[in-house]
């Protein structure tokens, strides 16, 4: 029953996808109403199996269960094989997302009526929940690059949703530039994986690794992945580019930024933790990275002043701190960490359009009210430091600055080539012209 | 079936230098055009038909100076060449106005393609480079190009020489001797295909044609895979006696093309170029794939022909684009998916079928290229990647430039779109490039010779 639950739970977002591209290209104009009906009954679909799926791994904990189908496509000796998970972990990621899609689709219902990106907006969605249902699941790096990928597509396509102003587009190639970087991440983890234990299987790779398998190159597995990581959990130093992707419609920023996408980054360094186990020093840079960047975005975060930028500083120190609960060893933390935090966020940024009123009118938020401010670090230091700190994190730190010195320096090479090179054409060309000069 | 007669060899020759000669002595109109098309779209059927029937006739052993003959990577090859043109052209037949000469660019490629020994490649070869050079010589530009071009023509003749000097000049490429690939040889031989192929640093000429030539002219010139071809008939087969560091060399130089090319349409503004060089870069990959190994060969075909499709899928949507609007004002943005919303999303589409995306063909490609790199080159296989990713963010510039932001020509009527039956060849191009996305192994169980 378990295999028959998750085949429906892979497969029936790519048929629902099909389906919704297929209306696109043959131009059948689906009334809102009718969509988002659908939609409807599609998410409470996807929910149920989801929790039926959550449900039957909780009661079968430890243990989990392994899906195979045939192969996906075979060249030579090399297989790409269509292996899936079912764990508490995927599980419990898997329900998160329905859950909360299924939120947005409701909420979307009456935010973007008679929007006219709504229907490209639900197909992103949909490509958002299939990518999610692919990571949760993956067994093997290979497989989850697949999901990875199409997350951070949909992702870069709703931050560019109002594609005719140029904020949003701006904003979109910064964060297609950060994924792409750290996507090589990904790749190269599967690359090297390949390379030194022939396998990317997250289930085998820990016992090879048991049994005394690999050396000193196993440890860049580990860096790969964590560098990976951080573009999506915008920790740093790829974190710029997240508050700057709020351009997007408010539930897509809910989903992404807020919720599903940003805690990509921890999934994934809990999917390998049993391969981080066997090298602390890995779980210190993992701690390191997100102590820092909790620090940072704090701090940064303090000196915004609209309520969204302030969330997405906010979302990162929390991801921040699930990065250090990782590195200490408290998974299970972790992952409750991130199911709370994802379900708070998205309730804060949908609420967010609505934050004058809220502030008048809202229970919560009078509740809130009345807790004093007195932070920590106010009282640690004096005024004149905190002025001084205050003062850089207005600035994000220079961090954009020097990012954008160590491209300059990447690129300067290449600068110094090109011109060489069209020197070097230039003299061709009046070589050319001696030779065929008229005597 | 049989098709025995060596008279069909020569058909896709006959057929297109006839049309050439008769237009560059009479005046010719948009008919013309058409025909051209048609011309086109029979030839792709005719490869279509040779290269799913498994018996076809090879006229080998011939070894005459002019020596033209079906092989199965030969015939895939003009397949794709005419496949893609027509891909291209089709959608924007109205739009365009083809040169006299293109018919003789794409005779001259079907003659590269076709060419089964090294004079019948260096006849049309020179035939097809030869073209742009008179334009040149009268404008008195395009230097490089045409030291370039003397330079391989030169390495051509020396290689000639050398197979003169062993009685192997009439002698198809593809039963070459290993013993015949000593280090000038392979040398020689590697300067040309990395020049035709406009591989790092025998590339410069490319720049030459890039902006100066209209994409169909270049995509002519560029499709028939020279460099492909004669790698993969003449070195292929005698790769495995190289010595290792020579085979490193020659694979880091390609991954460092791409690179090249990448960091090169990232730092460009014209946004024609920019796409030129996106095309360069993923087809500077196609030879590392061919390099590597057989199971990242089998992935280089693949990426042959995801790049030739949608290469031109997306050199003909920005040129029908170009037409209308005539993009040379100064802009940050363009905007145009407010007046064509449908090919901006085919534009999208082919553009993550070129790069990887999941679901698109070239994500198969990447992982089976890079599997295979890896299995001896795990160095070079981390080249590749950053170079793929490289090419993402060059793919998105340009489609952030040109489809997306505000428009500047905000008093520009609506709805540009073509209608559905014009843009059908994008789409069926799309679809199989979904499909081999989806079911890799339908394709590249059809991938063995």
């Amino acid at each position: 029953m378990a295999n028959s639950l998750f085949t429906l739970m892979i497969f029936s977002p790519l048929l629902w996808m099909g389906v919704l591209a297929l209306l696109f290209f043959s131009q059948m104009k689906l009334a809102e109403e009718r969509l988002s009906n659908a939609l409807k009954y599609y998410s409470l679909y996807m929910v149920f199996l989801a929790l039926s799926l959550a449900v039957v791994t909780f009661l079968h904990r430890p243990s989990f269960l392994l899906v195979d189908f045939p192969d996906w496509f075979q060249v030579g000796d090399y297989e790409f094989k269509l292996r899936f998970i079912v764990d508490l972990l995927g599980a419990t990621y898997a329900l998160l997302a329905t859950a909360l899609i299924g939120v947005i689709f409701r909420f979307s219902r009456n935010y973007l009526h008679r929007e006219p990106g709504y229907f490209r907006f639900v197909f992103l969605l949909s490509t958002l929940l299939f990518g999610l249902i692919v990571v949760s699941f993956s067994r093997s790096i290979d497989l989850l690059f697949i999901g990875w990928e199409l997350v951070g597509t949909a992702s870069v396509l709703l931050i560019s949703y109002f594609y005719d102003k140029s904020q949003p587009v701006v904003h979109a190639t910064r964060a297609i530039i950060s994924y792409r970087i750290c996507d090589m991440g990904i790749l190269a983890g599967a690359a090297w994986s390949h390379h030194y234990l022939h396998t990317t299987d997250f289930v085998i790779i820990p016992t090879l690794l048991d049994h005394g398998h690999g050396g000193v190159g196993l440890v860049f597995i580990g860096l790969f992945i964590t560098w990976a990581s951080l573009a999506k959990a915008g920790q740093l130093p790829m974190c710029s580019w997240l508050p700057a992707a709020m351009e997007g419609p408010t539930p897509s920023s809910a989903i992404f930024y807020g919720a599903l996408s940003v805690h990509l980054g921890p999934f994934l360094l809990l999917r390998f933790y049993d391969y981080f186990a066997h090298f602390p020093i890995l779980l210190v840079l993992v701690g390191l990275i997100g102590g820092l960047s909790a620090i940072y975005a704090t701090l940064v975060g303090r000196t915004r002043s609209d309520a969204k930028t302030m969330l997405a500083y906010a979302t990162i120190s929390q991801v921040g701190l699930i990065y250090i609960e990782i590195a200490l060893g408290f998974t299970g933390l972790a992952l409750f960490h991130m199911v709370t935090h994802a379900s708070l966020r998205t309730y804060q940024f949908l609420r967010s359009s609505s934050l004058i009123q809220d502030f008048y009118e809202n229970p919560v938020v009078e509740h809130n009210k009345t807790i004093q401010r007195k932070l920590f670090f106010e009282r640690l230091f004096s005024v004149s430091v905190r002025q001084r700190v205050y003062v850089h994190a207005l600035h994000g730190f220079h961090l954009d600055y020097f990012t954008g010195r160590i491209i300059a320096g990447f690129l300067f090479p290449m600068r110094v080539y090109l011109k060489w090179e069209a020197r070097w054409m230039e003299f061709d060309t009046r070589l050319l012209k001696f030779l065929l000069r008229k005597k | 079936m049989k098709l025995s007669a060596p008279l069909m060899e020569i058909v896709p020759l006959v057929s297109t230098f006839g049309p050439a000669i008769i237009s560059s002595f009479y005046q010719v109109g948009k008919r013309w055009q058409e025909s051209v098309l048609g011309l086109l779209g029979v030839l792709f059927l005719f490869f279509a038909l040779i290269f799913f029937t498994n018996d076809f006739y090879a006229s080998s052993h011939s070894h005459s100076l002019f020596d033209v003959r079906y092989n199965k990577i030969s015939v895939f090859i003009g397949l794709l060449y005419c496949g893609s043109l027509f891909t291209g052209l089709y959608p924007v037949r109205r739009t365009i106005n083809l040169s006299p000469e293109f018919l003789f660019y794409v005779a001259g490629g079907l003659g590269i393609i076709l060419a089964n020994n090294l004079p019948t490649f260096l006849l049309f070869w020179t035939f097809q480079r030869a073209i742009p050079m008179r334009a040149f010589l009268k404008e008195g530009t395009g230097g490089t190009y045409i030291f370039q071009h003397l330079m391989t023509f030169i390495c051509f003749l020396i290689l000639m020489g050398f197979a003169w000097n062993e009685g192997l000049l009439l002698v198809p490429m593809t039963q070459m001797p290993a013993s015949f690939f000593t280090w000038p040889v392979l040398l020689l031989t590697f300067v040309i295909v990395y020049e035709a192929h406009g591989i790092f640093p025998f590339h410069s000429w490319v720049h030459d044609v890039v902006g100066r030539l209209p994409w169909y002219e270049f995509s002519a010139i560029f499709l028939t895979r020279a460099g492909i071809l004669l790698f993969v008939q003449l070195l292929l087969p005698t790769l495995k006696f190289d010595p290792d560091v020579f085979q490193i060399l020659l694979l880091s130089l390609s991954i460092f093309s791409s690179l090249y090319w990448s960091l090169r349409g990232i730092l460009e503004e014209n946004f024609a170029k920019k796409t030129t060089y996106l095309y360069i870069a993923q087809a500077s990959l196609l030879l590392t794939g061919m390099q590597a190994n057989l199971t990242a060969a089998k992935g280089s075909y693949l990426h042959m022909m995801v790049i030739s499709i949608a290469g031109t899928s997306l050199f003909s949507i920005l040129g029908y684009v170009n037409h209308t609007f005539s993009l040379k004002r100064r802009s940050q943005f363009y905007g145009m998916a407010t007046y064509y919303p449908k090919l901006a999303t085919l534009f999208c589409l082919f553009g993550f079928c070129v790069i990887g995306v999941p679901l698109g063909a070239s994500h198969i490609v990447e992982d089976v290229v890079i599997t295979g790199l890896l299995e001896y080159w795990p160095y070079l296989g981390l080249g590749h990647i950053f170079a793929t990713a490289l090419n993402g963010i060059l793919f998105f510039l340009i489609f952030t430039k040109i489809f997306l932001g505000p428009s500047p020509y905000q008093n520009a009527p609506g709805d540009h779109d073509m209608s559905q039956g014009q843009m059908l060849p994008y789409l069926l191009g799309f679809l199989l490039l979904l499909m081999i996305g989806l079911m890799p192994s339908l394709f590249l169980e059809h991938i063995t010779w």
